[in-house]
C-alpha cells in the first residue's frame, strides 16, 4: 500500500481524504495558501507545506510546485479531491511523469470526459443518448455560437468547456441576451478554470438531475453504487443531494437500465477509479447523458452512507492496483440518506457570500449524523474560496426517517459569526415538492421563495418580539454605561466614587 | 424601561421590570436571557418553556433566527428613539446613489471612468467572492461622478465603490443588486 499521500487540495474535502488515509494507515501531506496557514487540514496532516499567496492560481492551481513538493517529501501518491486540479489531464500527466501515482483515472478518460464536447460525442457513439448541443462543433467563436444557437432553440445553456460546479454557466432565454451572457460566462470559466472555452446545450425543462456513482478498477472492472438525486439546485450549484432518489423509488426497471447505461459511458472512456455519470430525467422519463465527473463528488458521502461503502479508501486501494473490493452483485442500498452543504451564503439577503470569524460553531450529534467540515470555532473563513464549509449527511430507515432526522439535525447546528444556508435548508425541509419528492431543477429558482414556504410553520411573534427587546435592552444598558464610563476623565474618581456608593 | 417590539404589524409592549422580570400583555413573566458562547446566539427562557435563537441588529431594526424562521422585530423607546435622530445621516443627496459593495470580494473589472456617462442597467464592477463573479449594475442612467475602487483590489463589505448622480434629480428609491 501506498506509504504517503499528499492532498491537493483544501476544505472539508482535503479533512475526508486525510480521514481516509489515516484509516488506512498511510502518512498524510498538506499543502496550503497562506489564508489556509490554520486550516483544519494543515493541522491534522502529518506534514504540511505552504503553496504560495491565498488566490487559488497562485497556490491549490499550482501544479508544478504541488508535484515538486510531492517528490521532495517522498510521497508516493496525489488526492486531487474535487475542484481545483482534479479534472486536469495535464496534472494527472505531470504526476505520471514524476513517477507519482494520481488517485484518479488515467489522464486520457481524464482528458475525453473533461472536454464535455469529445465526452458527449464518445458516449453518443457508445449509443448513449445525449441532450442536444453545439459540442460537435469544436471551439466556437463569439459570432459562431450566436449563429449556432437558433439551431438548438431557447432556451439554452452556455457551459464552459472546462466547467464543473456551476462555474461559467449561464442560462439563456433570448438572442439579445447572449452577448453579454458569452462574456461574463468566458471570464468565469478562464479565472476558475483557465479556459475561457465553451459550448451551448438546450436547456431541459422540468428536468431532474439524477447522477450515478461509477467506481473501476485498472483490470476492467467496473461496478455503479447506486443513484444520487441533485435536483435541489440554485445557479446549477447543487445544495441538497439525496439517495435513493425518491422519482426512481418505484421504477427499479428504470434504475437498472440507468445504472447499465452509466457503466457502458465509464467503459466507452476505458474508465478507472471513482467517477459520477450525470444525467438528466425530463418529464417523461427519458433520461439523457449530461456529463461525467472524473473525481470524487461533494455528495459522495450519500452513497457512502446507504451502501457502507468508503469511497475514498476504494479509490486509494484501486489507484495502488488492488481489485475492486466488491462486485455489483454485493452491492445492497439500505435506508435513505439526505446530504445539506453548508455554505457561508445568506438566504436572507439574496444568498450573498459572507466571510469572516467563526466565533461559535456547534454541530449536531446523535443517531445518523455525519458531519464533513473543514471548519472550527475561531476560523477565518476568506472570501478566496468556495463558500461551502461543512456537509450535513443524515442516514434514515425511511425516507420520511431521513427527513425528520434532517430538520432535527438543522436545528441543532449553531454556528455564529457568519451567516450560512441553514435556515434555507430548514425550509426546504418543510415544502410540500420535497417532503413527497416531487421536485425538479428548476424546483428553488422558480417556485420556492423563503417567504411562502414558512405559512405552514408555527409561527412565534411574541418570543421573537421578546427575545429581541431583551436584546436590545441589554445592549442599550451597555451603552449607557460605557458613556457614563468614558465621561469620566479619571479613572481613579471613577472608582473611588463606585466604592463610595458601594459602602 | 417600557418598549414597543413590532414584528409582522403586531404591536407587543414589554416593560422590563428587572433583570429576569417582565410584564407583557399585563402579566408579570419570568424570563432569562442568557447569550451562548457569545453573541448573537441566545438562549431564552420564558416561564419554563425554553428557547433558542439568533438575535442580529439590522440598520432599522432587529432579525430574530427563530426554529427555522426569520422575523423583523422593531423596537421603541424614548431613549432610543432620542438616539436615533442624533445619528448623522450618511446618504448622500437626493439625486445621488451610492454603490456599495455587498459582499467583500476582489474587483476584477471597472469597466468604465470617472466622469463617465452610464446607462441603467450598465456593469459598473465586477467582484468575485468565493469563486462568483457578480455584476454590480447601474441602476439608472447617470453619471459616475466619484469612483473609488480599482481593477485587482479588495474591498470589504459595504465598502463605498462609487457615486453614481442621477441628472434627472431626485432618485425615489436605490435599487438592490442580485
Amino acid at each position: 500500500m501506498f506509504k504517503k499521500i499528499l492532498i491537493a487540495n483544501r476544505g472539508e474535502i482535503a479533512v475526508r481524504i486525510l480521514r481516509a488515509c489515516r484509516e488506512l494507515g498511510i502518512k498524510t501531506v498538506a499543502v496550503y495558501s497562506t489564508a489556509d496557514r490554520q486550516a483544519l487540514h494543515v493541522r491534522n496532516a502529518d506534514e504540511a507545506y505552504l503553496l504560495g499567496p491565498s488566490p487559488a492560481r497562485d497556490s491549490y492551481l499550482r501544479g508544478d510546485k504541488i508535484i515538486d513538493i510531492a517528490r521532495k517529501c517522498g510521497a508516493d501518491a496525489i488526492h486531487p479531491g474535487y475542484g481545483f486540479l482534479a479534472e486536469r489531464a495535464d496534472f494527472a500527466a505531470a504526476c505520471e511523469s514524476a513517477k507519482l501515482v494520481f488517485i484518479g483515472p488515467k489522464a486520457s478518460s481524464i482528458a475525453t470526459m473533461g472536454d464535455k464536447a469529445v465526452a458527449r460525442a464518445t458516449v453518443a457513439k457508445a449509443g448513449v443518448q445525449v441532450v442536444p448541443g453545439s459540442e460537435g462543433e469544436g471551439s466556437l467563436r463569439d459570432d459562431e455560437l450566436l449563429a449556432y444557437a437558433p439551431k438548438i432553440g431557447f432556451p439554452l445553456i452556455i457551459k464552459a468547456v472546462s466547467g464543473g460546479g456551476g462555474k461559467g454557466m449561464r442560462d439563456v432565454r433570448t438572442l439579445e441576451e447572449m452577448p453579454e451572457l458569452i462574456q461574463s460566462a468566458r471570464r468565469e470559466a478562464e479565472s476558475s478554470f483557465g479556459d475561457g472555452n465553451v459550448y451551448l446545450e438546450k436547456l431541459v425543462e422540468g428536468a431532474r438531475h439524477i447522477e450515478f456513482q461509477i467506481m473501476a478498477d485498472q483490470f476492467g472492472n467496473v461496478i455503479h453504487l447506486g443513484e444520487r438525486e441533485c435536483s435541489i439546485q440554485r445557479r446549477h450549484q447543487k445544495l441538497i443531494e439525496e439517495s435513493p432518489s425518491p422519482y426512481l423509488s418505484n421504477d427499479q426497471p428504470l434504475r437498472q437500465q440507468m445504472g447499465v447505461v452509466a457503466i457502458q459511458a465509464a467503459r466507452a472512456v476505458d474508465y478507472a477509479n471513482a467517477g459520477t455519470i450525470e444525467f438528466l430525467l425530463d418529464t417523461n422519463r427519458n433520461f439523457y447523458f449530461l456529463e461525467m465527473n472524473t473525481r470524487l463528488q461533494v455528495e459522495h458521502p450519500v452513497t457512502e452512507m446507504v451502501t457502507g461503502m468508503d469511497i475514498v479508501a476504494e479509490q486509494i486501494r484501486v489507484a495502488f492496483g488492488w481489485k475492486l473490493s466488491r462486485k455489483q452483485e454485493d452491492i445492497r442500498w439500505r435506508g435513505a440518506a439526505i446530504e445539506c452543504r453548508i455554505n457561508v451564503e445568506d438566504p436572507y439577503n439574496g444568498f450573498l457570500p459572507s466571510s469572516g470569524r467563526i466565533t461559535l460553531t456547534q454541530p449536531p450529534t446523535g443517531p445518523g449524523v455525519r458531519i464533513d467540515s473543514g471548519v472550527y470555532q475561531g476560523f477565518e473563513i476568506s472570501p478566496y474560496y468556495d463558500p461551502l464549509i461543512s456537509k450535513m449527511i443524515v442516514w434514515g430507515e425511511t425516507r420520511p426517517q431521513a427527513i425528520m432526522r434532517m430538520r432535527r439535525a438543522l436545528e441543532e447546528y449553531k454556528i455564529v459569526g457568519v451567516r450560512t444556508n441553514i435556515p434555507f435548508h430548514q425550509t426546504i425541509m418543510d415544502t410540500y415538492p420535497f417532503i413527497t419528492g416531487k421536485y425538479d431543477t428548476r424546483f428553488v429558482e422558480e417556485q420556492f421563495s423563503m417567504l411562502d414556504a414558512v405559512e405552514n410553520r408555527e409561527m412565534y411573534l411574541d418570543i421573537a418580539a421578546l427575545m429581541a427587546t431583551l436584546v436590545a435592552n441589554v445592549q442599550m444598558e451597555h451603552r449607557t454605561q460605557k458613556y457614563e464610563k468614558t465621561a469620566q476623565n479619571s479613572t481613579w474618581k471613577w472608582a473611588g466614587r463606585q466604592t463610595r456608593s458601594n459602602r | 424601561m417600557k418598549y414597543i417590539a413590532q414584528v409582522d404589524g403586531l404591536e407587543f409592549p414589554i416593560e422590563i421590570l428587572d433583570e429576569h422580570h417582565i410584564c407583557f400583555g399585563g402579566e408579570i413573566i419570568e424570563v432569562d436571557l442568557a447569550a451562548v458562547s457569545g453573541q448573537p446566539l441566545y438562549s431564552l427562557i420564558v416561564n419554563g418553556e425554553s428557547y433558542e435563537g439568533y438575535v442580529y441588529p439590522d440598520e432599522q431594526s432587529w432579525q430574530v433566527l427563530l426554529l427555522g424562521r426569520s422575523y423583523s422585530v422593531s423596537i421603541e423607546d424614548e431613549r432610543e428613539k432620542r438616539l436615533r435622530t442624533t445619528l448623522t445621516s450618511i446618504v448622500g443627496p437626493g439625486n445621488e446613489y451610492i454603490l456599495k459593495a455587498p459582499m467583500p470580494g476582489l474587483a476584477i473589472s471597472v469597466p468604465i471612468d470617472e466622469g463617465q456617462k452610464v446607462e441603467k442597467g450598465q456593469i459598473l464592477v465586477i467582484l468575485e467572492s468565493m469563486k462568483m463573479q457578480n455584476e454590480l449594475r447601474a441602476p439608472f442612467t447617470g453619471k459616475v461622478a466619484r469612483l473609488k475602487i480599482k481593477v485587482g483590489e479588495s474591498v470589504h463589505q459595504k465598502q463605498i465603490l462609487l457615486n453614481l448622480v442621477s441628472p434627472h434629480g431626485p432618485i425615489s428609491s436605490i435599487t438592490e443588486h442580485k
